[in-house]
């Protein structure tokens, strides 16, 4: 809690970070808390419709619909299916980006560092072809097809990629998504004025586009990454501010394209590169993560050891990174890239480069990424931030903490790489199910916010309560930036956790919480799910496995959780996601989705009762499954 | 004495003090929960749009020389001249409404479902971190002073 009287930051789980945070001079998402606590009662109950010039109406005692007649139903149900089709949109964005990145390599003959992904993917796409550049291409191919058919189109790849039974209930429930793309346009054009008005036909048009979402814009994504970039491979990181190495000329990455960063990365550690860096007084060049795509790259950071000096934090430490003084440039290509960091870049002389023109950046320059040009695009932004080095260091003054964060967290954990810890198969760690050792798996997800009770303090806590209540943690997204700068996924984490997994932890020298990296992850998850479940031989609704984004923060954030929900498993948020005042909404979200889908939704701001309650639903699915 | 000042310049017309008076008197609610569209469900407070003037809060300013007190005749309504606050007490009201014809600023009113109770602003019964209109107003336009009288 804050001890400084004369600041108002708000509280984080992380307590070095919120010191750090509450005596900077720069005013922070921490900082601006405070002056937005005041929120709009309409807002959050997703009653505010302002679709047309009669509103914004707003359902009130004394309205209790809209001019048009729009009920709170309709309110809620055409404002959630919008934010679902945006936050679709914008992983749909991401996999196409990926896959044209994907068929261009293979096209010039470039780099592909991942065999077992290429395979694993051509044996799901049933690829017989042994060149690997035709094979990579022709997976790129299949995947953009997909993306670009229209929505009454039914996407091939769905069948294959899927567990049998949730493709046959999606096609009863009739929600098997066209080309994703359009299910996007379709979802914008059905949530406009005065057209559907159905909140039951919107939910399972929500369910639709989590399906498009978390099979295309998640597990896709991930796969595609690891062709070209290699594999996560487990290992031990160092992780917080005190990653940074102010020797360095260092450059913070933002977003959730790691293919767009593939030249680059090798780029910056050739030697006249680095001779470039000496010639400036720098020992060379180092990238420092920050939000996803910072997790990616710790996630394969086996493969870009000399480059990558560790992940700094989530989203809401960015500003905090930037105010250590000792990052001279930003790359950003995607959210959560905050506007809050441009008057802090201004101020601090850091170079902002933005290389997607989906995500501009105010005071930014903007360099969308060509994969042709990549080469001299790569040398004008070292040369740009070369000039950013100069021009700053040693005028800017240095406030590093190198106390902060840890040098032993687990990272690097895949669908993959922990099927080969533990033999090749998933038989041991079900077997520590079976037993009980393992009570069952949470997968705490999402995003990061400063709500519900700070700065990853819900995340944080219930995690705790969760792992002591021997329930393993896998976690995917900006959630993990946050468990691990708080030393969660560090091997003496175990020691927090209950007395079976503990030991479980300990034998194998591995903590509590296993750390996938990013929101796209979760979609590693779901593979690891739906393997599971297919070793088991149950659908993935029975398996003792729940899912938690105790702090969401947006709409890409809500597309997953529709994923979740699609998927069957319950699914827990810390605050509703603005449908509370719908009574539709509430009895479809939590009570009709187990008939749907057989997933539920919970929300519970406390972390000792929604740990409760998610242990009481992975007790009563062990019963269900007799062990 | 405590009192809500009224900024009506500041006010935008969110309606946030309604939904905090409605969920100050739906016991358990919160911003998320308080039922909006139930029958029970009313504000103490009001929001008039002017073309001329904007938004208009009306909030009860728990009078000095309340008109509902003197023009209630059963005893229902008296000023607490601790608090200086004007205090309704259902058991005694008969209903008659001469309050509601009485009060200068148009704030009270019979409740909606069975018009045999008023509806009238308790001040949140004083809790101790304030009225929940005015912790709930982004502007700042209503905001509790202390006063003499
Ligand atoms: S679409 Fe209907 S509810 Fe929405 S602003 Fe217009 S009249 Fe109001
Ligand atoms: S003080 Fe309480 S009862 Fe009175 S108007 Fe404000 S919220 Fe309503
Ligand atoms: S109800 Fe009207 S008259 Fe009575 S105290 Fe309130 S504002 Fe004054
Ligand atoms: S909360 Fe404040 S700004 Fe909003 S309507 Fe009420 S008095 Fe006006």
């Amino acid at each position: 809690m804050n001890s400084n009287f004369s600041c108002k930051t708000c509280a984080s789980a992380d307590q070095k970070l919120e010191t750090f945070i509450s005596n900077l001079s720069v005013d922070t998402s921490h900082h601006r808390m405070e002056g937005q606590s005041v929120k709009c009662g309409f807002g959050l109950q997703g009653i505010c419709c302002r679709l047309c010039s009669n509103g914004p109406c707003r359902i009130t005692p004394d309205g209790l619909k809209g001019v048009c007649g729009a009920t709170a139903d309709t309110m809620v149900a055409r404002n959630f299916l919008r934010a679902v089709s945006a936050g679709s949109g914008c992983y749909i964005h991401i996999v196409e980006n990926t896959a044209l990145m994907l068929k261009k390599t293979a096209l010039s003959k470039g780099v592909l560092k991942g065999k077992v992904a290429l395979a694993k993917l051509a044996e799901i796409f049933e690829i017989d072809e042994t060149d690997e550049y035709i094979c990579a291409e022709k997976i790129a191919d299949l995947v953009l097809a997909d993306l670009y058919k229209p929505d009454y189109v039914k996407m091939e790849l769905v069948e294959k990629m899927a567990y049998k039974p949730r493709f046959d209930r999606w096609k009863e429930l009739g929600i098997l998504p066209g080309g994703a793309k359009s299910e996007v346009f379709a979802g914008v054009v059905k949530t406009s004025t005065n057209l559907n008005s159905d909140p039951v036909d919107m939910y399972l048009n929500c369910l639709k586009l989590g399906i498009s979402t978390g099979l295309y814009g998640l597990t896709l994504t991930n796969l595609l990454n690891d062709v070209m970039l290699g594999e996560p491979s487990i290992r031990l990181a160092p992780v917080g501010l005190r990653v940074i190495d102010t020797d360095y000329i260092n450059i913070m990455i933002t977003g959730h394209q790691h293919a767009m960063f593939a030249y680059l990365q090798d780029r910056l550690i050739q030697d006249d590169v680095i001779e470039k860096a000496k010639a400036v007084g720098a020992k060379g060049f180092k990238l420092v993560g920050c939000t996803c795509v910072g997790q990616d790259l710790q996630l394969r950071g086996e493969h870009y050891k000399e480059v990558f000096n560790g992940h700094a934090g989530n989203n809401f430490t960015s500003e905090a990174i930037l105010a250590t003084g000792a990052i001279d440039a930003v790359l950003s290509e995607f959210n959560c890239t905050l506007p809050g960091i441009e008057p802090i870049c201004d101020e601090f002389k850091i170079k902002q480069i933005c290389l997607d023109e989906v995500s501009k950046k105010a005071n930014a320059e903007m360099k969308p990424f060509v994969f042709e040009e990549k080469e001299t695009q790569s040398n004008e932004i070292i040369d740009a931030v070369i000039e950013a080095y100069q021009a700053r260091r040693g005028a800017v003054a240095l406030n590093m903490n190198a106390d902060h964060g840890n040098d032993d967290t687990l990272t690097g954990v895949s669908e993959g790489s922990l099927k080969s810890f533990l033999g090749g198969t998933w038989k041991p760690l079900i077997d520590l199910i079976v037993k009980g050792e393992i009570k069952g798996i949470a997968g705490v997800v999402g995003c990061s916010s400063l709500t519900a009770g700070g700065h990853d303090v819900l995340t944080v806590n219930l995690v705790k309560e969760l792992i002591a209540k021997d329930i393993l943690v896998l976690s995917a997204g900006c959630s993990s930036g946050g468990l691990e700068n708080v030393g969660l996924m560090s091997p003496s984490a175990a020691s927090l956790a209950g007395p079976k997994l503990r030991a479980v932890c300990e034998s194998l020298g591995i903590p509590p919480v296993l750390n996938f990296g990013p929101c796209l992850a979760i979609g590693r998850l779901e593979l690891v799910a739906t393997e599971l479940a297919e070793a088991i031989g149950v659908d993935l609704p029975q398996l003792p496995l729940v899912l938690s984004a105790p702090q969401w923060l947006e709409e890409q954030a809500l597309a997953d959780g529709a994923f979740g929900l699609a998927l069957g498993l319950p699914l827990h948020l810390g605050l509703p996601p603005f449908v509370t005042g719908s009574p539709v909404a509430v009895q479809v979200f939590t009570q009709d989705m187990l008939s749907l889908t057989g997933g539920q939704l919970i929300i519970d701001d406390n972390a000792k009762s929604a740990a409760e309650t998610l242990d009481a639903i992975i007790e009563k699915k062990r019963q269900e499954l007799n062990i | 004495m405590k009192r809500i000042i009224i900024d009506r310049e500041k006010c935008d017309g969110c309606l946030n003090c309604n939904i905090a008076c409605i969920s100050a008197h739906e016991e358990g609610s919160n911003f998320y929960t308080v039922n909006l569209q139930s029958p029970d469900a009313e504000t103490r407070n009001f929001i008039k749009f002017d073309a001329q003037q904007g938004y208009l809060p009306i909030f009860c300013r728990h009078c000095d020389e309340p008109e509902c007190v003197l023009s209630c005749m059963s005893g229902a309504l008296e000023k607490d001249q601790l608090t200086g606050h004007v205090q309704y007490d259902e058991t005694k009201c008969a209903a008659c409404y001469m309050c509601v014809m009485n009060c200068s600023y148009g704030v009270l009113k019979p409740d909606k479902q069975t018009r045999t109770k008023l509806i009238k602003c308790d001040f949140c019964d004083d809790k101790p971190d304030g009225p929940s209109c005015v912790k709930s107003c982004p502007k700042k336009a209503i905001e509790v002073k202390e006063v003499s009288r």
